[in-house]
């Protein structure tokens, strides 16, 4: 007998399922009528746990959620089931029509959002990560990538989304769909750029909504403006460092002891601390170095002595 | 012959049994000979009646809620428990200090050990212990009435600041039961500085409610609750920026003690307490509010202590065990106009858990010379139970601990001897302190003293001092004229106090800057007092008293909060049932004050103050009136104490009525 098949059942009484756990990839399971069992693209049962735990946490956008091949079925997700100014992180889920299982391989590329701007019938695009990843190995099922839209959806433009998908070699994906983006409330402006000659680059600050009061890494983004516009944003191959200075306008400019700049790591993104001594809004006041360390963005000294380049952030 | 020259000269020496470390305030009844009372009479308040208290300053943010101060050492440095009782403040900027969540109808007396010497159940008591006994009417002991029953009726009413007091109780007593209760009420508009101008935000109101009962389960074994309500409302605070909507306190125990009549042991009482203290600041009656706060405290804690008393005629043993638990929470919500709210959590939900044995011994040695040793070994644990606060205050200090241990511990020792018309005293002692919440993990607390905001410094090791003290009293022309100088030096390690933080920006709209506790080498207090004690007739009685300290730091620079050389001269009358009282107080001007730590200098002052008492009695009824006028010449001045020179009150006439009806 090659299938050496334990079957343990778990009870998990939160989540309303019976799950069956196995010492060898092909794995047999019962999820809610999804059925894993000897399906070698899909995920073991304790995989399939995690992403079903994982997808409960997150929100399904429908009007990137498709289907390939009448096969599978795509499902996109945000931390809202929406998309708002700034960075977004987006997840992809691959499941089976059939079974229902979740898909563990599978490439999401060229994740197109494009702007109308009304006025000058006029096309952009916008920041976006390269590459759809696997968001991390106890979930190899799920995907992550993020865009970070330069704005919300208004009379002056709109939206729409395009991204081609590959699963187990059945190709398909969602072309021109348009999506609403939504504005940040007051206090929240998380997405700042700077021109070095004719060059745009964009700072996108990351989730930010995270933080809480006390030590935080603060992560963000460096992308340029591509020619055509059309293009997506890839982040910028220069190297920067970031400082921040954190001000409470709202309380005298009083700041924090001890925050460190963002410099870059081996992903791309830029990563430094922020200390907060409270809640409410934090104007972050940023200087952009380049490798030479000269100021290349902000770090001016407007009347108020701050630099006029920031992120606003409401705890 | 000269055996019995000695013996008598030492019999008639009436300053034996007194100890110079121990001074008392008695609140009710009728004062005996040589006790202190404040003037007012129980009508007073609680800080009227410790500023009765010999090394006893208070410090005073408005009309209301005084902060006593003890050889010239603020709370930190100061045990204040009720009955034994640990109870803690609730309020981050020290608007509430315990003392004022009862009443003096609460009060039997005010007890006052100076310096390490402390009562059993204090700990981190450097300066001193303070013990308000509260007022229980007692088990009936004479054969002659088996039932006894009285009422107490105060009104009292000052003129300035339309301050109005009113006050009632009854008590019932058995020889197996008793119990007695009361409401008192206090209501005052703002005062007036002297010279007429009014002070802003100086108005209070309060309410106290208490009642105690007593039961004899057996002739040996008895059983007594207490409770006491406070309740203050719209207390104005004229030196802080915020006022109080309300501070209220719920205090009760019960306690069990068995008696032995014979043998060693004396008495067992174990007591278990509980109180909570509520404290909501207050800023909306207040002009030209930059930003709108909310900064509500709490304070709860409960405990339970266990003291043994034995004597056999040479020795007079205490032993006490103690343990309590306390919790600390306060945050502040600022509302800036129209953007989001900003929160803070400034005492981080601090869970104290304190237990400790004392042991005290006074050994008469001889007829004429006693020892008393009194030591305490306490450990305490604390939990930062907020993590919002927690990791706020991780910011400052990286790395820092969820929870901390301290061990304490103090020993004391006095040796008194007697001889002929005088008597020696000396004494010396070593203890230590936890730091204080505030001191450990305050988080922004803003001090309008020195205008700096506080943070709190959980690193922070142990203060302790080494305490000495001496006194010396002589007693001449038979007793009439008594001396007496009384001095002690503490000379600490690890003194606290908050220091400039220049890389830190404060939190407060125009503080200067962030001051965070650390701790000095080493810091110096010094008190001294002489004081004179004359009766030049039988009527008349002149006393006087001269206090000057000292208090450097580790550079040799001044301390803050160190009071100026200060006296009072006063003769007293007395003739059948009046008693009258003419006194002048004064401060010099302040030369040595705390500059490096923010303080002002204050100006030299001198007050006059007059004030009567008549007793008249009907069968077993006692109608005492009392009235008298304060700061006579109406002088517009503010002492050392007075936060942010806030002006005292100008001239106070009061009168006050106690009648006591016993059927």
């Amino acid at each position: 007998m090659n299938k050496k098949v334990m079957t343990l059942f778990l009870a998990i009484a939160s989540l309303g399922l019976v799950s069956c756990n196995s010492n060898d990839d092909e794995t047999g399971i019962v999820i809610d009528g999804i059925d894993l069992t000897k399906d070698v693209d899909c995920c073991s049962a304790e995989e399939a746990l995690q992403v079903y735990k994982f997808i409960q946490t997150v929100k399904i956008i429908p009007e990137l959620s498709t289907e390939v091949d009448g096969k599978y079925e795509v499902w996109a997700y945000t931390k809202t089931g929406t998309l708002h100014k700034g960075y977004n992180d987006l997840y992809f889920v691959v499941t089976k029509k059939k079974t229902g299982n979740y898909v563990k391989y599978f490439d999401i590329k060229n994740i197109t959002p494009l702007m109308h701007m009304v006025k000058m019938d006029m096309w952009h695009s916008t920041p976006v990560g390269s590459t759809f990843e696997v968001f991390d190995t106890t979930r190899p099922a799920v995907k992550q990538g993020w865009v970070s839209l330069l704005m919300n959806t208004s009379d002056a433009g709109s939206w729409q989304f395009s991204y081609d998908i590959e699963v187990l070699g059945s190709k398909g994906g969602v072309q021109k769909q348009a999506i609403k983006v939504d504005a940040l409330p007051d206090g929240q402006d998380w997405l700042k750029n700077f021109k070095i000659g004719d060059d745009t680059y964009f700072l996108s600050l990351v989730n930010p909504s995270d933080w809480k009061t006390g030590k935080n890494t603060i992560q963000a983004y460096v992308s340029k403006k591509s020619n055509p516009i059309t293009t997506p944003y890839a982040l910028a191959t220069e190297t920067f460092t970031i400082e921040i200075d954190p001000r409470m306008p709202d309380m005298g400019n009083h700041t924090s002891p001890d925050n460190t700049p963002l410099v870059k790591q081996k992903d791309g993104s830029y990563t430094g601390n922020i200390n907060l001594t409270m809640t409410g809004l934090w104007r972050i006041h940023l200087t952009v170095r380049d490798a030479e360390g000269n100021i290349v963005a902000g770090g001016d000294d407007l009347k108020d002595g701050f630099s006029s380049l920031y992120w606003d952030v409401t705890l | 012959m000269i055996a019995l020259a000695l013996s008598i000269l030492l019999s008639t020496d009436t300053l034996a049994t007194s100890s110079h470390l121990i001074d008392e305030v008695v609140v009710v009844s009728a004062a005996t000979e040589g006790r202190k009372r404040s003037a007012k009479g129980q009508v007073a308040s609680i800080d009227e009646h410790l500023a009765e208290l010999s090394h006893v300053n208070l410090v005073r943010r408005g009309s209301y809620a005084w902060e006593p101060v003890v050889n010239n050492m603020a709370t930190e440095r100061v045990s204040t428990t009720i009955d034994g009782m640990k109870i803690f403040y609730a309020c981050t900027d020290k608007m509430d200090p315990v003392t004022s969540y009862v009443e003096s109808s609460n009060l039997q007396s005010i007890l006052l050990n100076s310096g390490l010497n402390g009562n059993p159940q204090s700990t981190g008591n450097i300066g001193g212990s303070l013990d308000l006994k509260l007022r229980k009417a007692g088990f009936v002991t004479s054969n002659l009435s088996p039932l006894t029953s009285h009422l107490n009726v105060d009104a009292g009413y000052e003129s300035n600041g339309h301050l109005q007091v009113y006050g009632a109780d009854v008590a019932v007593s058995s020889r197996r039961f008793y119990t007695n209760g009361g409401f008192f009420f206090r209501h005052a508009d703002n005062y007036k500085e002297g010279g007429g101008r009014k002070v802003q935000f100086s108005q209070f109101q309060k309410v106290n409610a208490f009642a105690n009962a007593g039961v004899k389960l057996t002739t040996r074994d008895v059983l007594e609750g207490t409770f006491i309500f406070d309740r203050a409302t719209d207390v104005g605070y004229p030196a802080l920026n915020m006022d109080v909507a309300k501070a209220e306190a719920f205090i009760t125990s019960l306690s069990y003690r068995h008696s032995w009549y014979e043998g060693f042991l004396n008495s067992w009482e174990t007591k278990a307490y509980y109180n909570h203290i509520t404290h909501i600041m207050d800023d909306t009656k207040r002009p030209d509010v930059e930003i709108h706060m909310d900064m509500p405290g709490k304070s709860w804690t409960s405990g339970l202590y266990s003291l043994v008393s034995a004597s056999n005629g040479r020795h007079d043993v205490q032993a006490n065990y103690d343990l309590y638990y306390n919790r600390l929470f306060a945050d502040m919500t600022m509302y800036p106009g129209g953007a989001a709210p900003m929160y803070m959590v400034t005492w981080p939900d601090v869970g104290t858990l304190n237990t400790g044995l004392a042991l005290s011994d006074l050994v008469s040695l001889t007829d004429n010379q006693s020892l008393k040793v009194s030591t305490k070994l306490a450990f305490q644990t604390q939990r930062l139970n907020n993590d919002e606060g927690y990791h706020a205050l991780e910011v400052f200090f990286p790395g820092m601990k969820q929870s901390y241990q301290q061990v304490t511990g103090r020993i004391a020792a006095n040796y008194q001897f007697s001889l002929f018309n005088s008597q020696l005293s000396i004494g010396a002692g070593w203890g230590s302190r936890a730091p204080t919440v505030t001191e450990a993990y305050g988080y922004y607390l803003n001090n309008t003293f020195d205008q700096y905001d506080y943070i709190g410094n959980p690193r922070l090791k142990n203060e302790s001092a080494i305490e000495l003290n001496g006194n010396y009293k002589l007693s001449l022309f038979n007793s009439q004229l008594s001396i007496s100088l009384d001095a002690n030096a503490f000379f600490f390690s690890n003194y606290i106090i908050g220091q400039f933080e220049t890389r830190l920006s404060p939190m407060t709209v125009d503080a200067e800057g962030v001051k965070v506790y650390y701790n000095l080498d080493h810091a110096t207090i010094v008190n001294t007092s002489f004081t004179t004690d004359w009766k030049l007739f039988p009527w008349l009685t002149w006393n006087t008293r001269l206090a000057y300290a000292v208090g450097r730091d580790d550079q040799g620079d001044q301390l803050p909060l160190i009071s100026p050389f200060a006296y009072t001269s006063g003769l007293t009358f007395a003739y059948k049932r009046f008693q009258g009282k003419v006194e002048v107080r004064g401060n010099s001007k302040q030369v040595n004050y705390g500059k490096k730590y923010g303080e002002t200098r204050t100006p030299a002052w001198a007050i006059g103050n007059i004030s009567g008492q008549y007793m008249l009695s009907i069968a077993a009824h006692d109608l005492t009136l009392r009235a008298g006028v304060e700061n006579l010449f109406d002088k517009r001045y503010t002492t050392y104490a007075d936060w942010c020179d806030i002006p005292q009150k100008g001239r106070n006439v009061y009168v006050n009525v106690s009648l006591r009806l016993t059927p």
